[in-house]
């Protein structure tokens, strides 16, 4: 579908952007392994973590991945999506500015303020910090998100405005004409489609984390306007979902563009494939309330909704883009890589990863398995093996990589992905026995499954720095179409 | 219908609100004020602001380049009437009553003319910023635990609050639209403005 060649090449400051955005991701994931792994080995007892600081690490931990992982996939978004629409460099580097200064409020607020409620920041933990933070630090963690959040909405209003100038709506970015029209015009690129669901489904979720942000702040602030905690709850997910759900979708763009290169065969934009990508618009938005099943207050049609969802919603795009992997890479002697080998181990940690999510969307199940390790187990496959490995596939692919790899490269790849499969794997067990999330100090009989998990993080922040390594000492072979 | 006569209504609009009965009727519930009377000033001020556009742009757009500080301005201005104690304030004080009026006019006339030098990014953030907002004032007028103002009722916050969400999620829908959906004047202006902060 597109012919590298016939694109003109970026101009310097778009590609300094795209590589600062992939430079600084490779680092803070390695850092946010480390920290990773010392929760890991604080909960193997092979750590004196004190529970305070374990639970700064767990919130610095979740909302350093979720972010940087917004960040990585919408700079592979905008690197590719540019091949066909006209973005503007100044929002790219705008949004890393209001990035990096939200990352400097949110450290603030955890390791100065003390703020250690998660990520999540449910209500009413943030006004609750029982001694350990004050109204100021929780106020710097939800004013950083909040500037984060105004920086990815400059960003994805600039890919709006570029899609809508140049197929004329965000209904024909996603192909809708071809889809439910008899329209013969070529359907946009598969970039576009997946760019426009993204833009769509995380404005929308901006919006909602900007309100409950604000009224969380405001009870900070002034407790006596009470917040409705299940209203809340409800926004905090739906943004959440959406937003790291995301991540996925505009780094597979990758996969997209990528394997038609190595194989010379374009990938097909068929009414299967819009299908796939219209629904999951949808189903994205519609699936958070199975983070709120243990929520008896909540009306059963919406955790009904939330089961059925999750039954269906993962699957859409997940499936259209493996089969057409590997469709697209049957017989088509296909040389494999770095860039081409990371890219299949993410289709293949992003499907694994799929399945025990399916199972704790189920109510039934996740009356056991809720808030229990089982789902950090499915969470850390498919970022660490299916994501984060398609961004390094990625990272590989853009310093140009490619060709036979190092014997490095080569056992980076294989402790990475065992790594990241045992982590997750040990997860899924501890979860299996019931073993609570969010625990800073485990018990003597849970210290078994935790010891081994160290090791694999161990193994995966050790994959990870090489891969970090070797794409900041190749940037100057960077590519610029 | 001419300029002049557009002027004209408007001009009777304001002195309506400012001197008759009218804006008291108009200010007897909170939701008529908050969501009648002021946006009714601000169209008036919009108006008041059609003929001055090509008198004072060289100088405007000096001190107001891409309308940025006139729509920060103007939220300001906006977000001062918001709060319940300066709207009460305004029944029973004449001249806060007059710094009201005055202030939504000529919040409606830095609109109109920073709007049209303003990047199609910054109007769709300051609408974006401004459902936001109606979504964020609906729920504290819900959740305010008490009698904001002298002059209102608790109840009148609810349907205040009630408002907000109403008239913010009318907003969403009238400006998703045209995005999801497309029309020729949305696109033939998207295609004419084209970014120059690099
Ligand atoms: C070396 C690799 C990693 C290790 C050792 C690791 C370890 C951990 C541990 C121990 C927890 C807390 C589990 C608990 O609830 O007790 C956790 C939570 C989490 N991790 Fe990781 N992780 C790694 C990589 C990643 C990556 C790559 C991502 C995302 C891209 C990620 C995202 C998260 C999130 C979102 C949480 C939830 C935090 C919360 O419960 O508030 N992790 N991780
Ligand atoms: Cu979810």
């Amino acid at each position: 579908m597109n012919d590298s060649t016939a694109i003109a090449p970026m101009p310097g400051s778009s590609k300094l952007a795209i590589l600062a955005y992939l430079g600084i991701s490779a680092l803070v994931y390695v850092l946010m392994m480390v920290l990773g792994l010392l929760m890991r080995m604080g909960q193997a007892n092979w750590l004196g973590l004190p529970a305070d600081l374990f639970y700064q690490i767990m919130t610095a931990h979740g909302a350093g991945m979720v972010g940087i992982s917004g960040l990585a996939g919408s700079a592979v978004m905008w690197y590719f999506l540019r091949r066909y629409v006209d973005l503007t460099v100044g929002i790219l580097w705008a949004n890393l500015a209001f990035f990096l200064s939200g990352v400097v409020l949110i450290l603030g607020g955890i390791f100065l303020g003390g703020y250690a409620g998660g990520w999540t920041f449910l209500f009413p933990l943030p006004s609750h910090g029982m001694g350990l933070w004050g109204p100021v630090g929780a106020a710097c963690f939800l004013g950083g998100l909040l500037l984060i959040g105004v920086g990815f909405l400059l960003l994805y209003l600039d890919v709006a405005r570029a899609i809508i100038s140049k197929y004329g709506s965000l209904a024909r970015g996603l192909g809708w004409p071809q889809l439910f029209g008899n329209s013969d015009e070529t359907p946009p690129p598969a970039a576009v489609v997946a760019a426009t669901m993204v833009l769509l489904v995380n404005i929308t979720g901006i919006v909602a984390g900007a309100v409950v942000l604000v009224l969380i702040l405001v009870n900070l602030f002034m407790p006596e306007f009470e917040v409705d905690a299940l209203l809340t709850k409800n926004l905090i997910y739906f943004f959440g979902h959406v937003f790291i759900n995301a991540t996925i979708y505009q780094a597979v763009i990758a996969v997209y563009e990528i394997l038609p290169e190595y194989t010379k065969r374009p990938w097909k934009v068929n009414k299967v494939f819009l299908g796939a990508w219209t629904a999951s618009t949808i189903m994205v938005m519609a699936v958070y309330p199975h983070h709120l099943l243990m929520d008896f207050v909540m009306p059963t049609w919406a955790l009904v909704l939330g089961q059925i969802m999750s039954y269906t919603g993962g699957f859409p795009i997940l499936v259209v883009t493996a089969f057409g992997a590997l469709t697209i890479v049957h017989r088509s002697g296909i040389q494999w890589d770095m860039p081409s080998g990371l890219l299949f181990l993410s289709m293949f940690g992003w499907a694994v990863g799929v399945v025990p999510a399916v199972i704790d969307g189920t109510i039934a199940v996740n009356n056991v398995m809720h808030n229990t390790m089982w789902v950090p187990g499915h969470f850390h496959m498919y970022l660490i093996v299916g994501l984060v490995a398609m961004l390094f596939g990625f990272k590989y692919y853009i310093t140009g990589q490619d060709g036979k790899p190092g014997m490095f490269d080569k056992l980076a790849f294989w402790i990475y992905s065992l790594g990241g499969v045992g982590l997750s794997v040990t997860f899924l067990i501890s979860g299996y026995f019931s073993v609570p999330r969010r625990w800073a100090q485990h018990m003597p009989e849970w210290v078994g499954l935790s010891q081994p998990a160290a090791l694999m993080g161990a193994a995966v922040a050790l994959g990870a720095a090489i891969f970090a390594i070797r794409f900041l000492t190749s940037l100057k072979h960077a590519r610029a179409v | 219908m001419t300029l002049r006569a557009v002027i004209i209504m408007a001009l009777g609009m304001v002195v309506a609100i400012t001197a008759t009965p009218l804006g008291h009727w108009l200010e007897s519930t909170m939701v008529s004020h908050v969501l009648v009377e002021l946006p009714l000033l601000v169209v008036a001020g919009i108006i008041f602001a059609l003929p001055l556009k090509p008198v004072s742009q060289p100088l405007l757009n000096w001190v107001n380049r891409g309308g940025i500080c006139g729509l920060i301005t103007a939220s300001f201005l906006l977000a001062f009437w918001m709060l319940p104690r300066w709207l009460d304030t305004s029944l029973g004080d004449p001249w806060v009553a007059s710094a009201k009026y005055g202030s939504m006019v000529l919040t409606g006339m830095i609109l109109a003319l920073s709007w049209p030098s303003a990047h199609v990014i910054t109007r769709a953030v300051v609408k974006i910023e401004f459902l936001t907002m109606f979504f964020r004032l609906g729920w504290l007028y819900l959740i305010s635990p008490e009698r904001l103002c002298n002059n209102y009722l608790l109840t009148d916050q609810i349907w205040l609050g009630r408002g907000f969400l109403l008239v913010g999620l009318a907003l969403t829908i009238t400006w998703a639209y045209p995005i999801l959906f497309g029309n020729a004047v949305l696109e033939q202006q998207l295609t004419e403005r084209k970014l120059s902060i690099d």
